[in-house]
């Protein structure tokens, strides 16, 4: 139902991308990616959500671990394409505080390269 | 910086209970002083994270402590906490109590030999004001972070109620991808980890899977599922939102791995439908719904079920228009309905054709300005709103919207709502014009007679091709080929149209059917479109009575110094097959085949006042002696020689 699409590493910067119901299984299955490539010594990341239309709070409390992880690395993590109700989800949740949004791939490639 | 200070600088360098902790080990290390600090609460220690420490079970702090916060452990003390094994303490350490809310919880312990006791009495004292102090500080601090937690998850909810809302407005009808969303949101709102919406199918009262999320769809279709047992059994009858605990009772529910929610799609007040959510995630897997789970989901899907109740209702409407419009429309009786207001509510396609309307400009319109060069019209609209009765006019004259004058039978009938009170009025009328139409076209070919009977019983006249025994009657101008070469054009014109009309009276006197005029020749039918007792009869007294007509016509002719005609006729009855032949350019009614031939062979060896008829019409004749047997004779397209009668005028 939801997995992790594709998963590319372009300019030294790893781009997750999602399909289906952002939840406490997708969210666990991406930390455990981002963990492995922080590990390896990668700090930035892309979530492109393009495909996933609905996230529920578990899943968006989980982005809230990984974003903590990542800060104690000096990482950084972008989401892109989010779907309106998961853009307003990550608002009220407080990620976007923390993390930049992209209304394209290209657009936060560029930001982060 | 006093060893004060540098305890309170190395407690503030880090953030949690446990880093301060482990700062604090390696501060007194330095100083050659042994700290240790247990707990006595597992609960408190799960809190802040403190589970590498020492847990001590069952500790008594009065025991040891007295109505004292600290204590110099003496030899007395000391065999005390000896007995548990985690305590290697020595005599003259220094112990103090932490607090959590005024509850002791746990113990920090100091020990030096170096150091004078009144400092470890000292620091010992700082460190349990601070760690009461930290600990109610990380107590607030995680409540505050659980509420603004608890608020943010509200907070969403509430968008959740609002995006349903406002998914079902931008739906007037049922569909998958409605469907779709609601269950994505439902599903979202609440946590759950999959979902499924079924709806009844109203042929079969089955149910279907309308749409699901994280379940074998194709697995569950196999099974039939009705509201006779399991969850939608429970639903038809509490007609509310449930908690399913028993997951493994029902085909809906057995796959959930903790439990679920349901609640029915009631359409006025039955059930229609389901929406069922399977467990609940959390950040430790999964886990039950609640009933404030329940009391958001009821609400949500209430919100559901009555916006289904509202699609079904305008579906079932909107079917009911349809049905009407199509019904309206189908009809040649013009309608319109004007309200209470005097405005044009309804005009059916039929009453916009005959006054050249479009109907979405007038509809809304009052009828005073719709019919203002109506006059008349509006004048017993006007009658029938006032008096409330029923109008009926015949022949009644309207003009169209490009002022084309058009007659028609009209009804107004005043309407009356449920309560009788009167709501406006209706408008049906019958356009006199097509009848007319019809009457007068269909009177060049056929007498008024058959015209009026057709109109009465449209199921007589059948155009399409079919066999039918029809009497064919031709009629040729003998010589007229080499008169009209002597005469003037206009003249030939004139002689002909005398003639064809002097005939054609004739024929229509007895029911014949023109076919066609073929230059001077005429060909008539009987028995199409109507079928009469005796169409031979009625062909053969055409005939006879043509050349009396001819007769008078000739004299006409003669007082007027025109040339004299002379006819031959040619009658013959049989099998034909009749309908309309031609192009879509041009089609005529009209039958072929080899009776038809025949009549016309025959016609062609009658000479001038004579009829010639074929053995099938002379059987059929009642008059039969005023014919004779002639010899047989060979046409064109016949093997055996033809019998035949004539008769002369």
């Amino acid at each position: 139902m939801s997995k992790i699409l594709n998963i590319e590493e372009p300019n030294g910067l790893v781009i997750i991308s999602t399909q289906g119901y952002f939840n406490k299984d997708l969210g666990e299955e991406i930390q455990k990616t981002i963990t492995d490539f922080i590990n390896k010594g990668t700090r930035s990341f892309i979530l492109n959500l393009s495909q996933s239309n609905i996230v529920n709070s578990i899943g968006a409390s989980i982005i809230i671990e990984v974003i903590e992880s990542l800060q104690e690395v000096d990482g950084d993590l972008a989401f892109c394409e989010l779907a309106p109700i998961v853009k307003k989800t990550f608002k009220i949740m407080g990620l976007t505080k923390y993390c930049k949004t992209f209304s394209s791939q290209s657009e936060a490639l560029e930001a982060l390269s | 910086m006093s060893d004060l200070s540098e305890i309170h600088f190395v407690l503030s360098k880090k953030k949690s209970l446990k880093g301060k902790i482990l700062s604090l080990d390696n501060f007194f290390e330095h100083k050659n002083i042994s700290f240790k600090i247990f707990y006595t609460s597992k609960i408190f220690s799960k809190r802040f994270e403190l589970e590498d420490y020492s847990y001590v079970k069952n500790f008594d702090f009065n025991k040891l402590f007295g109505n004292e916060s600290f204590k110099l452990i003496k030899q007395k003390e000391l065999s005390y906490l000896n007995q548990y094994d985690e305590f290697q303490f020595k005599i003259n350490s220094v112990c103090s109590i932490i607090y959590f809310y005024k509850k002791p919880v746990g113990i920090i312990c100091l020990f030096s030999e170096v150091e004078l006791k009144e400092n470890i009495l000292t620091f010992t004292q700082f460190l349990s004001y601070h760690f009461d102090s930290i600990i109610r500080q990380f107590h607030i601090q995680s409540k505050l972070t659980n509420k603004t937690l608890s608020l943010q998850n509200k907070l969403l909810e509430i968008e959740s109620i609002f995006n349903i809302t406002e998914l079902l407005n931008s739906h007037e009808e049922n569909s998958k991808e409605l469907y779709q969303n609601i269950l994505l949101y439902t599903i979202s709102t609440l946590n759950a980890s999959k979902g499924l919406i079924l709806l009844k199918n109203t042929n079969s009262d089955f149910y279907e899977i309308i749409t699901s999320i994280g379940i074998n769809e194709d697995q569950l279709n196999k099974k039939m599922i009705r509201d006779t047992k399991g969850i939608l059994k429970d639903l038809k009858s509490s007609k509310k939102s449930i908690i399913i605990n028993d997951t493994d009772q029902c085909v809906l529910s057995d796959f959930s791995e903790s439990n679920c929610l349901s609640s029915p799609i009631l359409s006025r007040n039955n059930l229609h439908g389901a929406i069922i959510i399977h467990d609940k995630e959390s950040r430790q897997g999964y886990t039950l719904f609640d009933h404030f789970d329940l009391r958001l989901f009821d609400n949500i899907t209430k919100k559901i079920s009555l916006s289904f109740d509202n699609i079904l209702l305008f579906e079932s409407l909107s079917e009911s228009k349809k049905s009407i419009d199509n019904i309206m429309s189908s009809i040649s009786t013009g309608i319109i309905k004007i309200n209470i207001l005097g405005e044009i509510d309804y005009i059916n396609s039929s009453a916009s054709k005959v006054f050249g309307f479009d109907s979405e400009l007038i509809i809304g319109n009052h009828y005073f300005i719709v019919f203002e060069n109506n006059q008349n019209l509006n004048s017993i609209i006007e009658k029938s709103e006032n008096e409330k009765e029923i109008v009926f006019e015949t022949n009644f004259d309207i003009l169209d919207f490009k002022n084309k004058k058009h007659q028609i039978n009209l009804t107004i009938s005043p309407v009356f709502d449920e309560n009788n009170e009167n709501s406006g009025v209706v408008l049906s009328f019958e356009d006199l014009s097509g009848i007319n139409k019809v009457k007068s076209t269909f009177k060049k070919y056929v007498s008024e007679n058959i015209v009026n009977e057709l109109l009465k019983n449209e199921n007589l006249l059948e155009l399409g091709g079919s066999e039918k025994d029809v009497c064919i009657l031709f009629a040729d101008i003998r010589g007229f080929t080499s008169l009209s070469e002597k005469m003037e054009a206009s003249k030939v014109v004139y002689v002909l149209n005398n003639y064809f009309q002097s005939m054609i009276d004739v024929i229509f006197k007895y029911n014949g059917t023109l076919d066609k005029i073929i230059g001077d020749e005429l060909m008539v039918l009987y028995g199409v479109p109507l079928k009469n007792e005796n169409d031979c009869q009625n062909a053969v007294n055409s005939a006879i009575d043509m050349f009396k007509a001819l007769e008078v016509f000739n004299n006409k002719m003669k007082s007027e110094e025109l040339p004299e005609l002379g006819i031959g006729v040619g009658i013959n009855f049989g099998k034909v097959v009749s309908g309309n032949i031609g192009s879509d350019q041009q089609m005529n009614y009209t039958v072929i085949g080899d009776n038809v031939n025949l009549a016309a062979r025959l016609c062609s060896s009658a000479k001038a006042g004579e009829i010639i008829i074929s053995k099938s019409v002379f059987e059929k004749l009642t008059n039969k002696h005023e014919f004779t047997n002639r010899d047989p004779i060979m046409v064109k397209g016949k093997a055996l020689a033809i019998e035949n009668w004539s008769f002369h005028s």
